[in-house]
């Protein structure tokens, strides 16, 4: 189906018609067919077993230590509580360095656990913390590297784990976009000391809420596990506990979701494919693609903006596809760096991270998911492309202040 | 619960209605203990066939659950405040008939929140009693804050005034009352201390979910008030709590904080993290809440039978209900006296073997626990008193009446030959 736009103000921003009755989002909700949904939910009330680390969730723990070649998974409520969980752990202390291009619970799991965050700047290309920045940050004071899977593509895991064993401290990942994804052939869940991944509603591995910390460490797992509540046997000495239980319903979800991986990794495959063929080639865009010869779950597609070849600040294409209802998302926008508490406390970061101040203002991610398909993802591109030709035109647009 | 038929060759007095009457046991088809040996802990067949976690209650009404969940299949929201959790809240507050109500993926990270909301002033300690739920100290720990543990009463087995003011310094950033099993505390004494001394006032109201104080339903006092709805508990989310306020400033800073601060798509406002509740864990709430008074109900129904059954036991002492107000009968809570013949340990012990899961009350308390961060305290020998001696016994809607009758028959046969028993406990 066409566009069906042919001059700028046939653009719903200029009071045309929108491209897209219903909102595309960007997140993946991939939900099960709701037959299987209801039989797995038949089984935990026939079970009754609700939580407290059910048949569920170890089965759940089982096929996932499995799928990622780890020796131990721990369920946890979700990603943050996971990686909060994983500082009490790791015994962290003082301050741990870690990008500021990333989502916010990043930062957030370690200031609920009293560590102060120090923010290294990231790869202008692929847009991972940058090791040599972050030899840089290293002194006594520093407890830990928190790399981040960034897009689900490599943290540069080799390059850290010298740089940790160098300066003789723990690294570890946040992992939340990585599931399913691989650096140097090896699955991630297997770097650092652990790794953390989110299975909320948006990612591809789908919990409603929920996560699970990785390790291959025997006595850090059976710590996480009491750490999160999750071993109430109380046979090992912990700093401090916080609920972190996954829940039988949690676990439910997440194992159908395991179960259909295989065919949503290729839908996903299918489209990012779909936008990089076609926005690839436009002038002053650039999807980030995994590196050459890694799986992916190509959850993301993620969408990097030059105006000056574009003809079009990203911020101003990102109000004109809200108003045709494609719900792209700036993210990160602002960094952590420049976010609330972050910029107040810890000043010292607001104007020393240029590449990520750049990439905060130049990248935005596009629809995905099971609300998509590939007409939709050629009209959007088409819309994009639409916008392109006609930048000069909608240039006033851009003065306009964004929503 | 799963209970083993059989012959029964046993009686006791029953106490109902005030009324001692000679009851005989062989018309129920209760198994008995009638020697030691039957004790599963000396080898017998314990009395039911398999454990149930606190947590394994009656499975809900499934089609209501369906029917909830499918609305969020249709509206495609798993989380992120959708409309099941809204829901939710309103029905939760008109419940509590407070203001405002704010649901969490757990009750814990409520009040981490809270906490960090409330302590504004004072040098970062918190009033709290020791004798309470083993993690709410770790809570405390996690928003940054000192547990100064204060003592209890033995009537109430919570922080009176002069317990709680004994505590209190320039330190004092907040009062945390934990509402004790069975009993409440003094809201509208705390509430008084609190407000004279000019500190915020937090309550722990997980075991006093349903209850009403001087006739008004808990979940509007002080500054906040805390629930859970983990599966164990009155109502049962699998995982959930919430916070029940008239402050709307507060309600508002909650609501932000439990989505990692955000207030729309990109601002964040508040250091938050993550503690919300998913769509199908408030379809879980809102069935069980829609059952919530015929639960109750079942309750004291169970409670009544404890009563009947425990009162010819000598040596055992019901904590009774105040039954004039409003309450969820939830916890069956025990003092083992002094004329009971066995150490609450080997009561345990010989009870756990029975599969009767009895578990022992607020044991350790708080300040024997070996933590990671600091706490402050004085002497708290009533509270000591109380973990030592208190047990809760096993309840639920898995527990039927004749159930019951079981445990009450057990305890009633561990009275009479617990002299005979602790010999043989300890010489093996």
């Amino acid at each position: 189906m066409s566009l069906g736009k042919i001059k700028p103000t046939d653009l719903a921003i200029l009071g045309g018609p929108v491209a897209f009755s219903a909102p595309l989002p960007v997140g993946q909700l991939n939900f099960p067919e709701w037959q299987r949904f209801e039989e797995a939910m038949r089984g935990i009330f026939a079970r009754r077993d609700y939580t407290d680390h059910g048949p569920l969730a170890q089965q759940f723990e089982a096929k996932l230590a499995e799928f990622l070649h780890v020796k131990h998974v721990v369920c946890v409520a979700n990603a943050t509580i996971g990686l909060m969980a994983a500082a009490v752990a790791l015994g962290l202390r003082g301050k741990v360095i870690l990008p500021a291009f990333t989502f916010i619970a990043s930062a957030q799991s370690l200031t609920w656990a009293g560590i102060s965050p120090v923010f290294c700047d990231v790869d202008p290309h692929t847009h991972q913390m940058d090791p040599a920045q972050a030899a840089l940050l290293m002194n006594k004071d520093i407890s830990a590297i928190m790399g981040v899977h960034l897009w689900g593509n490599p943290c540069f895991p080799d390059e850290f784990r010298e740089l940790a064993r160098d300066h003789n401290v723990p690294l570890y990942f946040d992992a939340a976009h990585a599931f399913g994804c691989t650096a140097g052939s090896k699955p991630v869940g297997n770097f650092g000391e652990l790794e953390v991944f989110s299975f909320h509603a948006t990612k591809i591995l789908n919990a409603a809420e929920g996560g699970c910390v990785c390790t291959n460490d025997d006595g850090l797992a059976e710590r996480l596990r009491t750490i999160a509540c999750i071993d109430s046997t109380e046979r090992i000495d912990i700093p401090l506990a916080g609920n972190g239980r996954m829940s039988e319903a949690q676990a439910a979800l997440g194992l159908l979701s395991l179960e259909d991986y295989p065919k949503v990794q290729q839908r996903n495959r299918d489209y990012h494919e779909a936008y990089r063929r076609v926005l690839g080639g436009f002038p002053g865009l650039r999807i980030q693609s995994p590196p050459s010869g890694e799986m992916s779950n190509y959850q993301y597609v993620v969408m990097e903006i030059s105006a000056d070849e574009f003809g079009l600040d990203r911020d101003t294409l990102w109000s004109i596809l809200h108003a045709e209802n494609v719900i792209s998302r700036r993210y990160f926008s602002p960094g952590i760096h420049r976010s609330y508490y972050y910029r107040d406390n810890y000043p010292e970061f607001v104007n020393s991270l240029p590449v990520t101040d750049r990439l905060c203002e130049s990248v935005m991610q596009l629809p995905s998911g099971q609300d998509m398909d590939l007409e939709k993802i050629s009209r959007v591109c088409e819309l994009i492309w639409f916008v392109h030709r006609n930048a000069k035109a909608l240039k006033p647009i851009a003065r306009r202040p964004i929503r | 619960m799963r209970r083993i038929g059989g012959p029964l060759r046993f009686a006791s007095f029953s106490n109902q209605a005030g009324v001692w009457l000679w009851r005989d046991w062989t018309k129920d088809n209760i198994p008995v203990k009638k020697s030691l040996s039957d004790l599963a802990v000396f080898g017998g067949t314990p009395s039911f066939t398999e454990i149930r976690s606190a947590a394994s209650l009656s499975p809900p009404d499934a089609e209501a659950f369906f029917d909830y969940a499918k609305r969020s299949f249709d509206s495609r929201r798993l989380t992120n405040n959708g409309p099941l959790v809204q829901l939710l809240e309103r029905r939760l507050a008109e419940l509590h008939q407070a203001r405002f109500c704010v649901a969490f993926c757990g009750g814990s990270w409520g009040l981490v929140l809270a906490m960090s909301c409330l302590a504004t002033r004072g040098g970062g300690e918190i009033v709290m009693p020791s004798l309470t739920y083993r993690h709410l100290a770790d809570i405390a720990a996690w928003a940054g804050l000192t547990p100064r543990f204060c003592e209890v009463s033995r009537e109430t087995l919570a922080s009176s005034v002069a317990d709680v003011e004994d505590c209190m310094n320039e330190r004092t950033a907040f009062i945390l009352v934990a509402h004790p099993s069975v009993h409440l505390a003094d809201i509208g004494g705390l509430t008084a201390l609190a407000t004279r001394r000019h500190v915020p006032l937090l309550f722990d109201s997980v075991e006093a979910a349903y209850a009403s104080y001087h006739g008004s339903t808990i979940g509007s006092f002080g500054n906040a008030e805390c629930f859970s709805m983990h599966a164990s508990q009155l109502l049962n989310g699998f995982e959930a709590g919430y916070l029940t306020t008239n402050d709307e400033t507060l309600a508002s800073r909650l609501r932000k904080m439990r989505g990692f601060g955000f207030f729309g798509q990109e601002n964040v406002e508040e250091l938050g993290l993550n503690a919300k509740l998913n769509e199908i864990h408030a379809a879980m709430a809102l069935v069980s809440l829609d059952d919530i008074h015929n639960r109750v109900r079942r309750n004291r129904e169970r409670y009544h039978a404890y009563q009947e059954v425990l009162g010819p036991v000598s040596g055992i002492r019901l904590v009774p209900y105040e039954e004039a107000e409003k309450r969820a009968f939830k916890t069956i809570l025990v003092e083992l006296t002094d004329a009971w013949p066995l150490r609450r340990s080997q009561t345990l012990e010989i009870m756990h073997a029975e599969n009767m899961p009895a578990l022992p009350y607020c044991s350790p308390p708080l300040h024997l626990r070996k933590t990671g961060y600091r706490t402050a305290r004085g002497a708290l020998p009533v509270t000591e008193f109380i973990s030592g001696r208190y047990v809760t016994l096993p309840n639920g809607d898995l527990l039927s009446h004749s159930d019951v009758e079981i445990v009450g028959q057990v305890l009633h046969f561990l009275q009479n030959h617990g002299a005979s028993i602790a010999p043989r406990l300890e010489g093996r």
